[in-house]
């Protein structure tokens, strides 16, 4: 194995999500058992067989850019801005001076997924371009009177890469740039890559997250059609519900969780205040869907940490609250851990907002850095009746005090792509 | 010292032919892959070419094609690239090795919409006085309408976990999607993954297609295609003064990347070593490239430092040679800032003038043909390069193929937002 002297910590956080537009208010929300999944407001969602998911309210993205720059949120869709904004606020966070920053050593990674056009934008063209059989459109009308109907840079609003792409603008950041898009494990895999980037010295400050809004009518409906969405529409703050007995199924929500990570020297030499150093990071596939890749992940990420499962005071679960999935998720995390006495406590932050898509990942992975920082670890939500096939400890019940310098986030898609991370509390 | 990464195998699926050896025999002959749509009506499009895949039949490629019946392109394409290349490196089906030691990285595009029910649709649920959908409506007859495993393989995730699924790849997976650099990223950061020890073999590349209805209403919006229709086979025309845009391609190109002492152990044939990768952003403007070409002469740089070669190391570049006026200039221009006086006798092409853009996909065709030029000594040509541009001044090849011995090649992928990506290739001598 190749090793590195250099080191990477987190030195800023930023999270846009339903709980919680600020550090603070996310933080509260997970210690005081707030949820964040309520009936969508945004969007008429009757025609829906769902009408409810973790949705942010008030979100105003205007706040988070200079005036100067305003003028290019046009060309972003909700998911982008909700990208930039967390960017925003990681850089903030972490107090850099910009200036300071190498431009060619400034580095940006982000975790994207499909983002859906406002049908808006296709309206007056649609309506131009319609024949009379339904569920077909002249393209000889489309093509000539259809797209002067659209707005010229229609392509660019809904492009996966323009989360980097904006944020490298914004920030000057000329280095590495890259765009991961595997759905829910998106943004962990960007955050081990701009970790191992870090690490081959080819960077020295990432802005490095994911973002996901995939509240809106024409997502939802493919959520709908392909996913299994629960339809506990008469009590939705219970609805996400993961390892629970009663799951019935992912809860939509929206978000994002972007993270400054920083050369560990850069850092110091800054008087960076520093949340947590990766120490480690893993990925697989999990071909049979079984847990076996998954604990091939993590055993990965703990081999490149050098640490033991008995040096890991949590896991940070990825936790769909889909039937199936929670099953083979439990099964490799007991793989791992399940040999640790006490057990390991594991969390799963989706109870509190949903499946954030591509913003999964280091959205969650906020709360055990946050933990860390406040030496608590907040409870699972709805974690009400164990269910047998998902035999390990869910911590659900009040603030636990961290015992262990190590934590593990795990996150993967139910068609089997996983990662892990393991971070370390330092000690300042 | 870091782990060397080799090639050990190739495929793909391109509009001038599906296998290596068809794709490199059309290029040197000067062949373009360019005609009139013929996937969807395009006639009243201001562009009404591309450069599509041919007489591509999935059933040559997999055992049952019906699971596949939902997949868009990028899928159908990938699975039969990936089976070429996989097969050529002897790991189809091969339980001598580690399989939780082979990952996939890709930088594949997206399925394609369901257009025809999605503008529909919006068409009956628009209510133009107010500028608004009636949701209710919308939604109702999505959900009668959209079927579900076609939606579902629109999602980015899913062409990287057939592959791995069907030809049972577990270790890391991945996909990127850095628009006209994806494959290029995805293969650097797949020989990334090699050097640290997180995989052996990494089945790296990509697969797109945008010759659909909104693809091309995309990309004619931003007024960045060719609209060159009275004569399709000479729109694309890298550094050409009289370019006026790029060409939509769309197919498949998978490479299967090695430990070097691991292929070496298992007699898995050489074709070329990976030497370099640079990666780099423009942070300029998301609509065009830095007009001095900050971002592409720091990442052409850093690739050719990875590579541990001086620039005069280099004997061949495959350009990303998009036939846009933009590109076009900025790309020899930072060749020229890198490549100094060694500018004037590098040989540049562009393959894209006879295969179009590939955009997710363009990179790793890119690298096989560089590959090729290694192992062949043959350079492919710039075809339709007529006019000289005072500002594109380099040896582009022009029209005919060159024999010509090279060591090493640098490849060049510039994404739409600023993404920059080289790749460097180098002659592997057992």
């Amino acid at each position: 194995m190749a090793s590195s002297s250099r080191r990477a910590v987190i030195t800023g956080l930023g999270v846009l999500t339903p709980i919680g537009q600020t550090l603070d208010a996310f933080w509260h929300s997970l210690t005081h058992g707030t949820s964040g999944v309520r009936t969508v407001g945004s969007f008429d969602s009757s025609g829906l067989p769902v009408h409810f998911g973790g949705e942010i309210l008030g979100f105003d993205a205007k706040k988070y850019i200079e005036k100067d720059q305003r003028k290019s949120l046009k060309v972003m869709a909700r998911t982008i801005q909700l990208a930039v904004a967390a960017a925003q606020l990681a850089l903030d966070d972490s107090k850099i001076d910009k200036g300071k920053i190498d431009p060619t050593r400034f580095g940006v990674e982000f975790g994207a997924g499909l983002i859906a056009t406002e049908l808006e934008e296709l309206g007056a063209a649609s309506q131009v371009s319609t024949n009379c059989k339904p569920g077909t459109v002249d393209l000889e009308k489309w093509g000539e009177h259809g797209l002067p109907c659209m707005p010229p840079l229609w392509m660019l609003k809904y492009l996966p890469n323009m989360l980097a792409c904006h944020v490298s603008i914004l920030h000057n950041a000329q280095g590495p740039n890259n765009t991961v898009t595997e759905s829910e494990v998106a943004s962990l895999l960007a955050l081990g890559e701009a970790y191992r980037i870090i690490a081959r010295d080819q960077a020295d400050f990432f802005l490095v997250g994911g973002a996901d809004s995939r509240l809106n009518p024409l997502s939802l409906v493919r959520q709908c059609l392909f996913q299994p969405v629960s339809r506990r529409n008469e009590a939705p703050e219970k609805a996400c519900r993961p390892f629970d007995r009663d799951r019935d199924g992912i809860v939509i929500g929206e978000g994002a969780g972007v993270l400054a990570l920083e050369e560990y020297e850069h850092a110091k030499r800054r008087g960076a205040r520093i949340y947590a150093e990766l120490v480690g990071f893993g990925s697989a596939f999990d071909r049979n869907r079984d847990g076996a890749g998954l604990a091939r992940a993590v055993r990965a990420a703990l081999a490149d940490a050098g640490v033991n499962p008995e040096q890991v005071d949590h896991v940070n679960a990825n936790g769909f609250s889909t039937i199936k999935s929670d099953v083979w998720e439990a099964r490799g995390l007991k793989d791992v851990f399940g040999r640790c006495l006490p057990d390991v406590p594991v969390i799963a932050l989706k109870s509190y907002f949903g499946n954030l898509g591509a913003g999964s990942g280091t959205t969650e992975l906020a709360g055990s850095l946050l933990a860390t920082t406040h030496g608590q670890l907040p409870p699972t939500l709805n974690y009400e009746t164990p269910d047998p096939a998902c035999p390990i400890h869910v911590h659900a019940d009040g603030l636990r005090p961290l015992q262990k310098p190590y934590f593990v986030k795990v996150g993967f898609t139910d068609v089997g792509q996983v990662a892990a991370v393991v971070c370390r509390r330092m000690e300042q | 010292m870091r782990r060397r990464v080799v090639i050990t195998g190739m495929g793909c699926i391109t509009p001038l032919g599906h296998s290596v050896e068809a794709l490199y025999r059309a290029l040197l002959e000067g062949r373009s892959g360019v005609d009139e749509i013929t996937l969807f009506n395009a006639r009243r499009f201001p562009t009404k070419f591309a450069a599509q895949v041919k007489d591509f039949d999935i059933g040559k490629w997999v055992a049952d094609p019906e699971p596949w019946s939902n997949s868009g392109a990028n899928t159908r394409f990938a699975l039969a690239a990936a089976r070429q290349a996989l097969a050529d490196a002897d790991l189809l089906d091969n339980q001598q090795v580690d399989r939780t030691r082979i990952g996939t990285y890709l930088g594949s595009g997206e399925g394609i919409q369901d257009f025809h029910h999605l503008v529909s649709l919006v068409a009956q649920s628009y209510q133009k006085e107010k500028r608004t959908v009636h949701a209710p409506t919308f939604e109702r007859g999505g959900l009668q309408h959209f079927h579900p495993g076609r939606e579902f393989e629109q999602e980015l995730h899913t062409t990287p976990a057939h592959l791995a699924d069907v030809y049972d790849l577990q270790g890391p997976n991945y996909n990127c999607l850095t628009a006209c650099a994806a494959s290029s990223q995805a293969l650097g950061e797949a020989a990334a993954l090699i050097r640290h020890g997180d995989a052996d073999m990494m089945l790296s590349g990509g697969s797109h297609s945008m010759i659909h209805p909104l693809g091309l209403s995309g990309f004619n919006l931003l007024t960045a295609l060719s609209t060159c229709n009275e004569a399709p086979q000479k729109a694309s025309r890298p550094f050409d003064k009289n370019r006026d845009g790029f060409v939509l391609g769309e197919g498949a190109g998978m490479l299967v990347l090695e430990e070097l002492e691991h292929a070496r152990r298992r007699k898995a044939p050489i074709y070329a070593e990976l030497t370099g990768y640079g990666s780099t952003a423009d942070a300029f403007r998301v609509t065009d490239s830095h007009p001095d070409g900050r971002g592409a002469i720091a990442c052409i740089r850093n690739a050719v430092k990875d590579s541990g070669l001086a620039p005069e190391a280099i004997g061949y570049v495959n350009a990303h040679g998009t036939s846009t006026q933009v590109n076009d200039r900025v790309e020899s221009l930072s060749i020229k800032k890198v490549f100094g006086e060694a500018s004037m006798t590098v040989a540049v092409s562009s393959s894209k003038s006879m295969l179009g853009h590939l955009i997710a996909a363009a990179g790793a065709v890119e690298l096989i043909i560089s590959v090729m030029t290694i192992r062949q000594g043959v350079l492919p040509p710039t075809i339709n390069y007529e006019y000289p541009d005072p500002e594109c001044d380099l040896d582009y090849v022009p029209n005919e193929a060159r024999e010509k011995r090279v060591h090493n090649v640098l490849s060049n992928s510039f994404g739409f937002g600023g993404q920059n990506i080289s790749l460097v290739v180098s002659r592997f001598d057992n």
